[in-house]
């Protein structure tokens, strides 16, 4: 089983999820595709530790997971808050700040 | 390879499918769809201990405390298609296509040497071999990750949790305080009427009639009230409704009796 | 495609795990600074509303002084190891950390800011009372809980233990010898910066922003930061920046994934330091953030990101220099001129100060590009003394900010400061001496820090950048001189500022980074001595 094709496949959810955290509006989503691009990278770390026959690539994708669990917390935590004061999760209605 | 070429596409359509659908539940399905496809390849590739960690803590934890977020925050609100910055998701997009075409042309090629494969790495289990890593090498990052998650614990709490400043209000101190205001404002201190007391039925927008005859304000719900969807409760605009409605279907419908223009009883030709 | 066989999940008589060997005498610093953070959790737990705050400081200050006085013991009792570079200290708990001389002289300085920054966050003089954070940021701004929570005296005593892990975070990040402990240090020094950003107790629609940006992007960045690692270990099939740099120096082949890597490892650092074009955060984000935290962030985050960034690119990617190095020529010129510019057209104090922080991180990327070794100037040395100049500066002037006030909270815009010399001139003649040392002026710690790591950069021939360094300090150094001039001479607009009153916890921040500033400039042999001899990285 050959590598190319994971790391192909890999590479395109990356980008995917970059154009969505650019293009995308509403923060949630936002949030979501920068999401599909950490399981982007875990997509990588895992095949590269079996082209490479160490574990360190799956230790990596787990400590992503944790590392991503956290970030949800944080992140849906201050969306939430902003919710609450503004009821939209729009990124643009956040706009007092220049942009 | 077949399983990889069966779950890509669908990983792909996924991922686009995230990043395009204009509902915010729909983007978070998507990527569960793509969660859970990666979990297989996971699988594939001898990871069986992240192929499950993948689809309960991804999948299960985060996409579900996403959904929760989202039924917070509103389902139904769609993305705003305008634009703020002119031109900006053009350039977006274009900028994003040329660093995906780079990346996928020039790094998935790129990779040299043999594919050593983990048979070895995983001979005392796969487990067991991540627990080797994990509890040696990365022993400082993984306590390290117990900020991390402390950390999350605590900013929910501050930002999401509000505390109670003041004793929690018992039945009694309620009761105590209506009386007061009945003492002093002459406010009533029982329930609301019900909607529909006496009325000809007993729908939330039909208010109550009062023994007089008119309708009681207080009986219907003050959302209904401003939503101006409150019908008229006294019988005689249902009536009058009904006998146009009646004159105006024609001579075979006609034959019916016309029921009488005098509120004699109490349950209309609805009820019928 | 082979199933994952059941022999892989349970496995025969496995071998047994060996046990840790961590040396916790060598990394107790950072111990001792999560500890206070974990302590900091239960005080919060524990401890009865009426001496929460006071509590949390103590716990705060005690453990920050505590880990620089073990920081201190440890620095000193570091190993000479002579290699082709003379270094001190080395890799320990497993590899995970290298406890070296750069290291060991990062932390110091990160400790300072740190003990600088509560003492910022414990201020509670200056809004009737109440800390600079909000009393419950679960209510909405201006509702009447709020005001409610407010009139209570409630407050969000959460900081301390939050900024602790930020500042454990960065120890973390600027001492990580492995990339994915890297990743992890970053994480665990942002999480607690974007929740306080949002904390402000005035202007809070404003802050809560912020920490969405914050957020957003900071997550955006580390996910190609975290890419880039992806790439990096397909490269060399190991975390650890020793084997990269084996891995490097013996052109294995597949350079492609190397380059990918290299340039997405980047672009995350870049972010973090706010280098152009990866800056657009840092003006909102330092508006927004409550000051006492934008001052923590400003110098913190810039110290621990910068010492990363060098140990990844010199340790790992050392073999590699020609290929990284072109990157970081140009993003250092865009980000010197850049950030000189565009402060011109500031009329918020606030971000006049995020565009020099940004201009800042173009004059270090400048000492990024300078000598690896040699008896003079080397980049390390440079940069080390020049976050220390920096963060102190920087710190002080936003204390100053916190002071300057109007009714609705603090004043920042520039025009409502015409004035201040008459207003208070003790404070003006210190954010005068702050200015002073962002421009470089000599006699301050910012000329001591520019000559440094342009001089270093010199060495190392990379002298277009020195020249273009000096036309972007001259550009600023107008910029500056505008802001000195509106202090003491122009007319002040109503009745001019006000300054409010502090505790002695802001006199004391306004006063050493003040004394810092002035003896770095004045006397920098002590400082610059110790910084060249902590030596280069060890891997």
């Amino acid at each position: 089983m050959t590598v190319e094709p994971f790391i192909g496949l890999s590479a395109l959810l990356f980008a995917i999820g970059a154009i969505g955290v650019l293009v995308r509006r509403n923060a949630i989503v936002v949030f979501m595709c920068v999401e599909l691009m950490l399981n982007a990278c875990n997509l990588s770390f895992v095949t590269f530790a079996r082209a490479h026959g160490n574990l360190d690539g799956q230790v990596a994708a787990f400590f992503v997971m944790v590392v991503a669990a956290a970030e949800v917390v944080v992140g849906l935590a201050i969306i939430v808050s902003i919710f609450r004061t503004r009821r939209s999760a729009s990124v643009d209605d956040a706009s007092l700040l220049k942009l | 390879m077949t399983a990889f070429w069966l779950l890509a596409p669908i990983m792909v359509v996924a991922a686009l499918g995230v990043v395009l659908s204009r509902k915010a539940v729909h983007s978070a399905l998507c990527l569960a769809v793509v969660m859970i496809s990666l979990a297989m390849m996971y699988a594939m590739q001898d990871a069986p201990f992240l192929f499950a960690v993948q689809i309960i803590v991804y999948t299960g934890a985060i996409m579900m405390l996403f959904l929760f977020v989202l039924m917070l925050v509103g389902v139904d609100k769609t993305d705003s298609l305008v634009e703020t910055i002119k031109g900006q998701r053009l350039v977006a997009i274009v900028l994003g296509l040329l660093f995906g075409g780079v990346l996928v042309t020039v790094v998935a090629q790129a990779f040299v040497g043999p594919v050593v494969g983990l048979g070895e790495a995983n001979a005392d289990g796969n487990v067991h071999g991540l627990a080797k890593l994990l509890f040696n090498r990365y022993v400082f990052a993984f306590e390290a990750t117990s900020a991390l998650l402390i950390t999350a614990v605590l900013g929910a709490m501050v930002l999401a949790h509000r505390e109670r400043l003041e004793p929690r209000r018992t039945q009694r101190d309620l009761a105590l305080e209506r009386m007061q205001r009945y003492a002093e404002h002459g406010e009533h201190p029982g329930n609301l009427p019900t909607p529909g007391v006496y009325a000809r039925h007993n729908a939330v927008d039909v208010p109550a009639l009062l023994p007089d005859g008119s309708t009681s304000e207080i009986s219907t719900s003050k959302t209904l009230r401003d939503r101006g969807v409150v019908r008229d409760g006294a019988f005689a605009g249902d009536v009058s409704v009904t006998m146009r409605r009646l004159e105006a279907d024609g001579p075979e419908r006609g034959r019916v009796e016309p029921p009488p223009s005098t509120p004699a009883r109490h349950d209309g030709e609805e009820d019928l | 495609m082979s199933a994952v066989s059941v022999q892989a999940i349970v496995g025969a008589a496995p071998s047994p795990i060996e046990a840790p060997d961590v040396d916790y005498a060598t990394i107790s610093p950072l111990l001792i600074i999560l500890g206070a953070a974990v302590l900091g959790v239960l005080v919060e737990a524990f401890v009865p509303r009426a001496y929460r705050f006071v509590t949390q400081i103590a716990v705060a200050v005690v453990g920050v002084v505590a880990a620089f006085v073990a920081t201190v013991v440890v620095g000193a009792g570091l190993d000479t190891v002579d290699g082709e570079v003379t270094g001190r200290g080395g890799p320990t708990a497993m590899g995970s950390l290298s406890v070296d001389g750069p290291a060991v002289v990062t932390w110091a300085m990160l400790l300072f800011f740190g003990l600088l920054g509560v003492l910022l966050f414990a201020e509670r003089r200056l809004d009737g009372g109440l800390s600079a954070f909000t009393s419950q940021a679960s209510t909405p701004p201006g509702s009447a809980d709020e005001r409610h929570a407010t009139r209570l005296r409630i407050e969000h005593s959460e900081v301390f233990p939050l900024a602790m892990f930020a500042l454990g975070g960065m120890m973390f990040f600027a001492s990580a010898n492995d990339l994915l402990g890297m990743f992890v240090a970053l994480e665990v020094l942002s999480l607690p910066l974007y929740l306080m950003c949002g904390l402000a107790r005035r202007r809070r629609l404003l802050s809560q922003e912020a920490a969405m940006k914050y957020f957003l992007l900071g997550a955006f960045s580390s996910a190609f930061f975290l890419y880039g690692i992806a790439m990096v270990y397909g490269y060399a099939g190991s975390f650890g920046l020793a084997e990269i740099s084996t891995a490097v120096s013996s052109q294995i082949g597949g350079q492609n994934l190397l380059l990918a890597g290299m340039a997405l490892i980047l672009v995350g650092l870049l972010f973090k330091v706010a280098a152009v074009p990866f800056h657009a955060w840092t003006p909102d984000v330092y508006q927004g953030a409550p000051t006492p935290v934008t001052a923590f962030m400003a110098a913190g985050t810039k110290a621990a990101a910068f010492v990363a960034m060098l140990r990844i690119f010199f340790v790992a990617f050392g073999g590699a220099r020609w290929d990284w190095a072109p990157a970081v020529w140009a993003i250092a010129i865009i980000t010197m001129l850049f950030g000189a510019i565009a402060s011109i057209a500031q009329t918020d104090v606030k971000r006049m100060l995020a565009y020099s922080s940004i201009a800042h991180a173009g004059f270090l990327l400048v000492g990024m590009a300078g000598l690896t070794s040699g008896d003079g100037v080397t980049s390390v040395s440079a940069v080390l003394f020049y976050l220390v100049a920096y963060g102190a500066a920087a710190i002080g002037a936003f204390a100053v900010v916190t002071l300057v006030r109007d009714a609705g909270g603090e004043t920042t815009h520039l025009g409502r400061w015409a004035g201040l010399g008459k207003e208070s001139p003790v404070l003006a003649v210190a954010f005068t001496i702050f200015l002073l040392s962002f421009a470089g002026i000599p006699l301050t710690g910012g000329f001591i820090s520019k000559w440094s790591v342009f001089a270093a950069a010199w060495d190392g021939g990379a002298w277009p950048l020195v020249v273009v360094g000096v036309v972007a300090s001259a550009l600023a150094l107008f910029f500056y001189i505008r802001v000195v001039v509106l202090l003491f001479f122009a007319p002040p607009q109503g009745d001019g500022p006000t300054v409010a009153v502090p505790s002695p916890l802001t006199w004391s921040v306004v006063a050493i980074t003040v004394a810092v500033t002035i003896v770095l400039g004045v006397l920098p042999g002590p400082l610059l001595d110790l910084v060249q001899q902590a030596g280069a990285f060890v891997r």
